[in-house]
């Protein structure tokens, strides 16, 4: 077995640090209000983590993320009423199913790069959006789409998390799992193929890398996390709504990711914060969320003209300076 | 050129396939409506491409910028000014933005990557929106034209003239930019540095200029159809702001270059999603028209393409 691959580095150690502490302590120190808005920011920290990750490592802009979110939220509330499938089963399914709909979603990939492939997605996030608001999402109806008026059935939550605070710490074990995922991912031989294709295409060719299979896998993951999320999302709330998968939701969380800095895993968090918790705070202070807006776009313009690396790259930045000054590291 | 036929052959089979057995006084007024909407998806992508040609940006914050422009008309409309002066406000409104983003932050931008210069636009877009969103509260809003009122009678159905005005400037900017670029210096000069912005600036053009003429047109393409989207669809920012999607589609069936194309596409996906309206399956899904024209077009356009090496930006 590759040594390398769980050597923990000095970052590793703060991520597993922050996962304890967001394990431990913030679902004990949260109210109702708060379990909700930070089970929901560690969902889309998991999608998050896809698209950033699609973005630093390959370059490869997906402007779809929230939709796959939205069909692996609606694959596991189908199986939910469907089947009587534990939530761990729903979950799995849900998150492959995704993944297929992104290697579907990479087809056109294959062939296409940069601006086209950014655009082409977004044409996928516009169409799912129209789908979701028509078809609604399964609510214990009959038929294939599962929708009824009225009162809904409930949903059956994991039988390890049964109140609010198991939950968000289900969540957390779960994004956890993400991030190693795509950890592990980059430490064996996809990471040094993604790397080759990011610098030279042509190398990367050359050195016998098969880059159609490695872009079409980097896509199959990101959708992966997203069902994921989705099904995570869909099991906090037992239900889900249209107007969260919209497009523009999409675009969103691609720009925060950006934002937040796609390098490490500090990144899709910051993300996650920025988009449920930051509208949160200033909701409960009496402010007006659209100021959220701004401060993104002004925070995404700041990004990519100074900050390739986003927040977290600064932070990163700091911290190593720090632990210089300090003589922690030569 | 085969292609174009098999284009607007399949485009006239599906209008025949939604328009059958139904009378054509019914049929036409989805026609008439759907090429109003249509001509200004074609708009947008028409000054998408003109702006992205010249400068290499695809500018996702012109829907914004027409909304900001819409908020504002509608907002000088409210304190009484005379009409031609709230619609003048919203295009230049529009202008302001689009060259104020175009000449201070994107030469910062100048040499990256075209989907990071496309992204930094969404980062504007945003910043607009919540701008435009924070001073106009949710509020139930509409933006009148005069000609909203006014019918003329065309083969049988009366037509709005606002209809009418959007189809007629949709087909005169068109042909007004095909001029200008075919048969004018600052044209050519933009056709330049469209081909080739390295060789053009070593031949002594003027880069800059014409880059701010590309905004320029650009923004004035924005307000425009911000203007007509927020009479003809709806006067709310989030809505106007993202209706710069299905011009992406639009400008996605020209390819990013050809204006005539981009017409045809836009045209076309406006009719197929107002005449979706006559399916009973398919008319819940029609806002999806253009995006599935756009995404099979698009692999349709790459279908031989192979992959080869990554070219320059």
């Amino acid at each position: 077995m590759n040594a390398a691959l769980f050597r923990i580095t000095p970052t590793g150690w703060a991520g597993l640090a922050f996962a304890a502490f967001a394990f431990i302590v913030l679902p004990s120190v949260a109210g109702s209000f708060w379990l909700s808005v930070l089970t929901s920011a560690a969902c889309f920290a998991m999608a998050a983590s896809g698209v950033g990750f699609m973005y630093a490592r390959l370059g490869m802009v997906s402007l779809t993320q929230v939709g796959l979110m939205g069909i692996g939220g609606w694959v596991a509330l189908r199986l939910n009423y469907a089947f009587a499938f534990p939530f761990e089963v729903n979950l799995v399914v849900a998150s492959i199913v995704t993944m297929a709909f992104g290697w579907l979603l990479a087809l056109p990939a294959l062939r296409l790069r940069g601006l086209y492939l950014a655009l082409v997605t977004l044409m996928a996030a516009g169409g799912l959006e129209i789908l979701f608001a028509t078809f609604k999402f399964p609510n214990g109806g009959d038929g294939f789409w599962g929708v009824k008026l009225g009162s809904l059935e409930p949903f059956r939550g994991p039988a390890l998390a049964t109140t609010p605070e198991a939950y968000l710490r289900y969540v957390v074990a779960c994004v956890t799992l993400g991030f190693l995922f795509i950890e592990a991912h980059l430490r064996l031989a996809p990471g040094r193929a993604w790397a080759m294709i990011r610098r030279s295409e042509a190398a990367a060719m050359a050195a016998g890398v098969n880059v159609t299979l490695y872009k079409t896998w980097a896509f199959g993951i990101a959708g992966l996390l997203a069902g994921a999320a989705g099904c995570l999302l869909a099991g906090s709330l037992g239900l889900l709504d249209s107007g969260t998968f919209r497009s523009p939701e999409s675009i969103m969380i691609f720009a925060l990711a950006v934002v937040g800095g796609a390098r490490s895993w500090l990144g899709p968090i910051i993300a996650s914060v920025l988009y449920r918790v930051v509208p949160a705070f200033l909701a409960s202070w009496g402010v007006n969320t659209n100021l959220a807006y701004m401060i993104f776009g002004a925070g995404l313009l700041h990004a990519l003209i100074t900050a390739p690396n986003g927040i977290a790259g600064q932070i990163h930045e700091a911290a190593g300076m720090a632990a210089r000054k300090l003589g922690w590291r030569p | 050129m085969i292609n174009w036929f098999a284009y607007l052959a399949a485009m006239a089979a599906i209008m025949l396939w939604l328009s059958w057995g139904k009378p054509f006084a019914i049929s036409g007024i989805f026609i008439a409506s759907g090429l109003a909407v249509g001509s200004l998806y074609a708009l947008g992508g028409i000054g998408m491409v003109v702006l992205y040609r010249a400068t290499g940006v695809l500018n996702f914050s012109s829907g914004a910028a027409g909304a900001a422009g819409a908020m504002i008309a509608w907002q000088v409309a409210k304190w009484g000014a005379w009409p031609p002066v709230a619609w003048a406000s919203c295009i230049l409104t529009a202008v302001i933005l689009t060259v104020g983003y175009g000449r201070l932050v994107a030469p910062l931008l100048a040499w990256r990557d075209t989907v990071v210069k496309a992204v930094a636009t969404l980062g504007f877009a945003l910043i607009i929106l919540g701008l435009v969103s924070f001073l106009w509260k949710d509020d139930p809003r509409s933006l009148v034209l005069p000609t909203d009122e006014i019918g003329a009678r065309f083969l049988g159905l009366r037509v709005t003239v606002t209809r009418l005005i959007a189809f007629g400037a949709c087909l005169g900017i068109t042909l007004g930019i095909w001029l200008f670029l075919g048969r004018t210096e600052t044209g050519l000069k933009m056709r330049a540095v469209a081909n080739d912005r390295d060789l053009s600036a070593l031949l002594g053009v003027p880069i800059l200029k014409v880059e701010t003429v590309a905004w320029l047109i650009a923004g004035l393409l924005a307000g425009f159809t911000g203007l007509m989207f927020a009479n003809l669809i709806r006067l709310e920012p989030v809505v106007l702001t993202f209706m710069v999607i299905p011009s992406v589609a639009a400008a996605l069936t020209g390819r990013l270059n050809n204006t005539a194309l981009v017409l045809v596409g836009g045209l076309s996906m406006g009719v197929i999603e107002s005449m979706l309206t006559l399916s009973p399956e398919l008319k819940g899904v029609r806002p999806i028209a253009p995006f599935v024209i756009a995404a099979l077009v698009l692999l349709y356009n790459q279908r031989a393409a192979r992959l080869v090496f990554a070219e320059r930006g």
